[in-house]
């Protein structure tokens, strides 16, 4: 029995193995010096992904353009705003450019190029003209985006003016919590407000910008001293060329790269997007179907564990079933993804990341139910099997298990749904799956309701697809 | 019923907890006897007969079956198993096999036969217990005293030495429990070696070589079923007796 287990351990430990070395090999080879960039996905006009789902913006753009400049290569990785700041601090990435602002706190632990761009934080707010001012925010609500400097703006004066600051993770929802009124103004970078303007939003720029928004690109202190000297060598040769120039016009120019003519309607919307959708939602189905399957794997064998007639296996079981069942799904995707990289220096692409944190999670509910399930199948067969002289392994396999199984298909089934669901949640690291791409498509156009109600759907129909499917499965299984 | 000791128990002590509920036990069951076991409800007699093929551990002494002993941690406790046959009080027939299929799962699983060996076998056994015509009935659509009967049936497809019967019949409606009684005393008449839990008084007349009589984890009085019956010494079998005798 002890050797089957051995055999089942080191037999998933191979497959993991396989599993993130495919992953590895998935990232480019570099022959030559390719430099990993983390960026945020929703940040327009500095990052975000245009209707063809391509990643543009002024921070790419110049970025690219150094890049051959200089004689480098680099990889754009975007992703949410902390997790590429994270992503430098781990190593996991070798810089970030992200409509970054240089400050004391942030040079503490970046070394920060010359500033690459001018920014400055404006407030915005409804266009009726009640607030116009600071001095009116007095016992107000004020919404700001997470890391940006307009959260940091706030931070600075709202003692001063006595207002109340809330926090969102995208820009999107910060400007509708002014719309619905629950905010009274926002703070943000005034390229990225003018932006979101002309895009349709409606809310109106009431303040000048503040004179302390030099955006910079990071490397982690002390590390990347080459590439940091390139990028500024970089940045100058495009300022005397004429480069620069041309690349912020082509988002901040009076023409701009709007696309508010296009078709707003549901049907509009969804065939701007079609490719970019789709794309999330295979990204979607990849993740729920390799996470269900080490999820399950996981599951059983510490399942297994729990009712093996030993004592360090029962409690080595109780306790992977307490930790992971009991930690936040949140938190154990950053500690694996930023967590760990920091401490080994080992870099986790984020896909491999995600589905360790969902074979963790979800193994462990399945661990649960697959203890309660063999627990409960009567001990008489258990007992009755061995007086047979059946050995506990053959016993279980063919008596208790079958038996289990049927009490346990009902939880596998809505833990397969839960895994769909809960892969939404690793759009926190940055993977662009169905619920990024939302997020990344309302940056741009700020469709918030009507993007969502189409992710909605999509979510639905897939979720019903798989209850069918199961259902189908288990008519079998009962035969 | 011959000389040859099957069965030798020496001092048998277990205890849950700080429970004794067998205070040092010692019989000897010979080969081709049929030993009944009576006494009260918890007095010991199902934890006794489970330490005889080790569902339970001994926590000490020594049990000897078939010059084995398997109280050694050390023994080979699936192979000692195979040839001690046990009937529970609740049949626990497997509910995910039919009836064929619980009486080939040991003989094909441990390679004691073949497929078809073992379906042959099965065959001829559930004919000794009555139930041809079951063999690829579900255990669900069956009636308990059909239920004991292939449970019976299957304790001997491995074709043990020794039967262990925990309370056959108690779970039985009155109505069913002769045909599982009938079974039982065709199988002692085939001589085989049988240790019965029972609290049907006549079945322990009829067919026991020995009494046995349990109380409170000790063996206080044992004989032939015309002196347990007829000549009871030990005052807590004489009242154990008229409670059971006359209902
Ligand atoms: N697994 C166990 N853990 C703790 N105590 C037990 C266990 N099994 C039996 N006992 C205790 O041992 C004592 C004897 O139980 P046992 O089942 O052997 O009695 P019995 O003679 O078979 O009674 P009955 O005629 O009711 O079946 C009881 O007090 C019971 O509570
Ligand atoms: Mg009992």
């Amino acid at each position: 029995m002890k050797r089957h287990f051995i055999r089942i351990i080191s037999g998933l430990a191979a497959l993991f193995a396989l599993l993130v070395t495919l992953g590895l090999g998935a990232a480019p080879a570099k022959a030559e010096a390719t430099y990993q960039i983390a960026t945020d996905s929703t940040f327009p006009p500095f990052e975000f992904a245009n209707n063809k789902n391509k990643y543009v913006g002024i921070d790419i753009d110049l970025m690219h353009a150094i890049a051959k400049d200089q004689g480098f290569k680099v990889n754009m990785k975007p992703t949410s705003f902390n997790s590429a700041v994270q992503s430098v601090q781990s190593g996991q990435s070798d810089g970030v450019i992200a409509g970054m602002s240089i400050t004391k706190e942030r040079e503490a632990t970046f070394d920060f190029s010359k500033p690459y761009f001018m920014s400055g934080v404006v407030m915005a707010a409804k266009p009726n003209g009640k607030i116009t001012k600071l001095s009116q925010l007095r016992g107000k609500r004020v919404a700001v985006k997470t890391g940006t400097s307009g959260a940091q703006y706030a931070q600075s004066i709202h003692k001063k003016y006595g207002f109340r600051i809330v926090t969102f993770d995208e820009s999107n929802d910060m400007y509708q919590d002014v719309l619905t009124g629950n905010s009274a103004a926002c703070f943000e970078d005034s390229p990225v407000m003018k932006y979101a303007v002309r895009q349709g939003t409606k809310l109106k720029i009431y303040t000048k910008p503040t004179l302390n928004g030099p955006y910079g690109f990071g490397v982690k202190k002390g590390h990347n001293k080459k590439l940091l000297r390139m990028f500024n060598n970089g940045l100058a040769d495009l300022k005397a060329n004429g480069e620069y120039a041309r690349i912020t016009r082509r988002y901040l120019g009076a023409k701009g790269s709007s696309d508010t003519t296009s078709d707003r309607t549901f049907m509009g919307l969804i065939k701007q997007n079609k490719g970019a959708l789709i794309s999330g939602f295979k990204q979607t189905v990849w993740l729920t179907v390799v996470a269900i399957f080490f999820a399950t794997l996981f599951g059983v064998i510490v399942g297994l564990l729990g009712v093996v007639p030993n004592k360090f296996f029962n409690g080595l079981s109780t306790t992977l079933i307490y930790i992971f069942r009991g930690l936040p799904l949140l938190v154990l995707a950053l500690f694996i993804y930023t967590g760990i990289p920091s401490l080994t220096g080992q870099k986790i692409p984020a896909f491999i990341a995600g589905i360790i944190t969902l074979m963790f999670n979800e193994g462990a509910y399945i661990a649960a139910f697959v203890k309660g399930g063999i627990n409960a199948v009567d001990d008489g067969q258990m007992e009755a099997a061995r007086s047979l002289g059946l050995p506990f392994g053959k016993a279980m396999r063919r008596v208790i298990l079958p038996q289990g199984i049927r009490i346990m298909i009902p939880s596998f089934i809505n833990q397969f749904i839960i895994t769909l669901k809960d892969t939404s949640i690793l759009s926190i690291i940055g993977i662009i799956e169905l619920t990024q791409t939302g997020k990344i498509i309302i940056a741009r156009n700020l469709e918030g309701f009507k993007v969502w109600t189409i992710v909605a759907i999509i979510y639905l129909i897939v979720i019903t697809l798989l209850t069918w499917l199961s259902n189908w499965v288990q008519r079998r299984v009962r035969l | 019923m011959n000389e040859k000791i099957k069965v030798k128990v020496h001092n048998l002590i277990k205890t849950f907890g700080d429970n004794q509920v067998l205070k040092g036990i010692n019989l000897e069951v010979h080969d081709n006897e049929v030993v009944v076991v009576i006494g009260p409800s918890g007095s010991g007699k199902s934890t006794f007969l489970r330490n005889l093929n080790r569902l339970e551990a001994p926590t000490s002494g020594s049990i000897v079956i078939d010059d084995m002993d398997i109280a050694d941690p050390k023994a080979n406790i699936n192979k000692i198993r195979e040839n001690i046959g046990m009937v529970f009080q609740h049949f626990n027939l497997f509910s995910n096999l039919s009836v064929s299929e619980n009486i080939m799962l040991a003989p094909v699983e441990l390679k004691k036969a073949s497929k078809e060996k073992a379906a042959a076998q099965a065959k001829k056994l559930l004919a000794q217990v009555g139930l041809e015509s079951k063999y690829n009935a579900t255990v669900q659509s069956l009636s308990g005293g059909q239920q004991q009967r292939v449970a019976i049936a299957r304790a001997l497809a491995m074709n043990p030495d020794v039967m262990l019967f925990d309370e056959p019949t108690s779970a039985l409606d009155p109505e069913m429990v002769g045909d599982v009684l009938a079974v039982m005393k065709q199988l002692a008449k085939q001589g085989m070696t049988m240790i019965v839990v029972t609290h049907e008084m006549g079945f322990a007349k009829e067919v026991a070589d020995r009494v046995v009589f349990v109380e409170d984890g000790n063996i206080q009085e044992q004989g032939t079923p015309d002196e347990i019956f007829n000549h009871p010494k030990d005052p807590r079998l004489q009242s154990f007796l008229d409670k059971v005798l006359n209902v």
